[in-house]
């Protein structure tokens, strides 16, 4: 946790189950992006994590760029969408019904007096298969992580 | 970008929700609870190395992957036949007495608390934990926050990492503990004893002085009278780490104690044709449906339970809140489920106390901290107590240990009968013939299965102020009539 916590001002995380098939879609790009940027200032990180256990890891970045599988009612799989605020929730990891949605952890954090990023942006991938145990994507969410990848670029350097 | 609506799927099949089904005068007929499950984790372990099962098993569930991995832990000391050396032992009970002390924390203040602190009919948008810093003050909310992140430290040190510890080994851990590490986790475990302590004060300030709140408490809709299941020492106290799987009765007493390994002989399975999980009940007592009473083999685990199942507390201080827990709501066992978050916070010091004896022990940054197995590996059970109740994992390993069967039984499976009884009582009470139903109902039916905390396998998302459990009724002709959350 502390390697994350460091002066960088971005923080690229991927958020998924590394052993639930799609839903493990952010980890794959942030692996990828690992062999593409090499920069001081942007931090990759994976998490399996949550809710409020997220704000451990958002704390002290100024900028947050989120990598989650989503699952819409109408989506196709490996559709590659970029969330805006009114939405953040619907990501897999970033609520859940244990925890608090993004929008209060973010909300609770501030009260708290933590320095959390001003600018936060999702990119969520549309999965297709979240409940079975596989170490594998399915081959329309694998086709998608280049477009993630490239989509992520994009937005560090916006 | 163009924009996009999203459109969440929470409500399509293979997702949490609760059917409530009315017979021709308008009365609640049936209840289902469906909680999805995840599939395939049986092939997906089968020729595995079993020392791979407690990195493994600990990725199922975000929110208690330390529990996976002491019981994955402890089923690797029976398939390999080998028992840890004590300090091994300790340092496994310290670092899930940690890992105790953070989860009824987030559990108490910022899922279960809201109810109380708020008040049952305090509208969504403050029950939360945004709502509750309003109550209890920032600087409670703070401490809050700081026991988290020093109990996470903590495991961090005892386990190698912050969340996914490369921790238990069969017949030991991988690593031990320094004196400058255990300088700063007892520092650590008394920080988290004093917050503890501040917490059943809060507690007692805002839910036990108020008689509106107690009235609910006790009242029917929130009481069912099960039988009881929780792992005990051999004094018959609460133990969450190590020892025995005790069953009492719905008036308290012992049905049945019994070793992990010899878990198929008292509990079996109950499937329905409507739910994706099985429902769990007592073989020697049978299965006679969703119903209450001595004859009826549904049964309740977590910290309702592992009250009731105990004789009392391990730890002092604990058994003083234990004795007023169970003196302020009319002896043992506690039926009313809602006083599981008081349960909770009675095990919350216990963690703590334990950490503190653990972190003090001398034996506790001894280097012999593993028996190296010897003994040809085969099948074994480990079970512990996660936070969320008695949690069994199950491997058999062909003689080079690898796995060829995988079974685990989670809290949630077995709270599942009770808490579907739970729902179909909290809808009963308020739907009538003849009155509307209110959106009300939605928070009295969060309230019945909130304390149970049941598990969804991963984190399914839900949109703000969405309930991770929708309610759908349906009248005599199942036709749907009425959606909340």
């Amino acid at each position: 946790m502390a390697e994350l916590n460091s002066p960088d001002k971005t923080l690229v995380l991927g958020l998924g189950n590394p052993i639930l098939g799609d839903d493990a879609a952010g980890l794959y790009v942030v692996k990828e992006l690992k062999n593409r940027i090499d920069r001081a200032d942007v931090t990759l990180a994976e998490t399996h994590l949550g809710g409020i256990r997220l704000l451990d890891l958002l704390a002290g970045f100024d900028r947050v760029i989120l990598i989650d599988a989503i699952q819409t009612k109408h989506g196709t799989p490996g559709q590659v969408y970029r969330l805006t605020d009114g939405n953040f929730d619907a990501a897999r990891h970033i609520a859940s019904p244990h925890e608090i949605s993004f929008t209060q952890t973010l909300e609770l954090g501030k009260k708290l007096g933590l320095k959390l990023p001003s600018d936060i942006r999702i990119i969520a991938i549309e999965a297709a298969e979240v409940s079975t145990f596989s170490e594998q994507l399915t081959p329309a969410v694998q086709k998608a992580i280049p477009t993630a990848v490239e989509t992520v670029l994009i937005e560090i350097n916006k | 970008m163009r924009k996009i609506t999203i459109d969440p799927i929470t409500r399509l099949e293979g997702h949490g929700k609760i059917e409530i089904f009315l017979n021709d005068a308008g009365e609640v007929a049936n209840c289902y609870l469906q909680i999805p499950e995840l599939r395939g984790f049986e092939k997906f372990t089968e020729g595995r190395p079993a020392e791979d099962m407690p990195q493994i098993t600990q990725r199922i569930c975000g929110v208690c992957p330390e529990a996976h991995h002491m019981a994955s832990a402890k089923t690797l000391d029976a398939v390999f036949h080998t028992d840890p050396p004590p300090a091994a032992k300790k340092l496994r009970e310290l670092l899930y007495s940690c890992f105790f002390v953070t989860d009824h924390t987030t559990h108490f203040y910022i899922l279960g608390g809201p109810d109380f602190i708020m008040g049952p009919d305090a509208p969504p948008a403050e029950r939360n934990i945004l709502g509750v810093i309003g109550k209890v003050g920032a600087e409670l909310a703070g401490a809050v926050i700081k026991t988290r992140v020093q109990n996470h430290h903590a495991i961090q040190m005892l386990g190698g990492r912050a969340v996914h510890p490369v921790f238990g080994l069969p017949g030991g851990v991988s690593k031990g503990l320094t004196e400058e590490e255990r300088k700063i986790i007892e520092s650590t475990a008394l920080d988290s004893l004093e917050f503890a302590k501040l917490s059943l004060k809060v507690f007692d300030d805002i839910v036990l002085k108020n008689k509106a709140y107690v009235d609910m408490i006790l009242s029917d809709t929130f009481t069912h009278h099960t039988y009881y299941m929780g792992m005990v020492d051999e004094h018959n106290k609460v133990n969450f780490y190590d020892g025995r799987i005790r069953v009492v009765d719905p008036d308290g007493k012992e049905l049945c104690k019994f070793e992990a390994k010899d878990y198929l002989n008292y509990i079996a399975e109950r499937v329905e044709p409507w739910s994706y999980i099985k429902f769990l009940y007592l073989k020697n007592i049978g299965w006679k449906g969703f119903v209450d009473g001595k004859d009826s083999g549904v049964f309740r685990v977590a910290p309702l339970a592992r009250l009731n199942a105990a004789d009392g507390m391990a730890t002092p201080l604990a058994q003083e809140y234990y004795e007023k827990y169970f003196a302020t709501l009319g002896g043992k066992p506690v039926h009313h489920t809602l006083a599981t978050h008081w349960a909770r916070l009675v095990e919350l010091v216990y963690a703590a106390e334990r950490a503190v004896e653990l972190v003090r022990d001398p034996e506790i940054t001894s280097p012999n901290i593993r028996t190296v197995p010897s003994a040809i590996p085969d099948e074994g059970v480990g079970i512990v107590e996660a936070p969320r109740g008695t949690l069994v994992h199950h491997y058999q390993t062909d003689s080079n240990g690898i796995i060829k069967k995988a079974n685990l039984i989670v809290a949630t499976v077995n709270n599942a009968a009770a808490m579907n009884m739970s729902v179909k009582k909290a809808a009963m009470g308020l739907i009538k013939p003849g009155k509307e139903i209110s959106e009300g109902l939605l928070n009295t039916i969060e309230m019945a299965w909130r304390p149970y905390d049941p598990c969804f396998g991963c984190a399914t998302h839900t949109l703000p102020g969405q309930s991770a459990l929708p309610v759908i009724i349906y009248n005599a002709a199942g036709k749907e009539i009425k959606r909340l959350g």
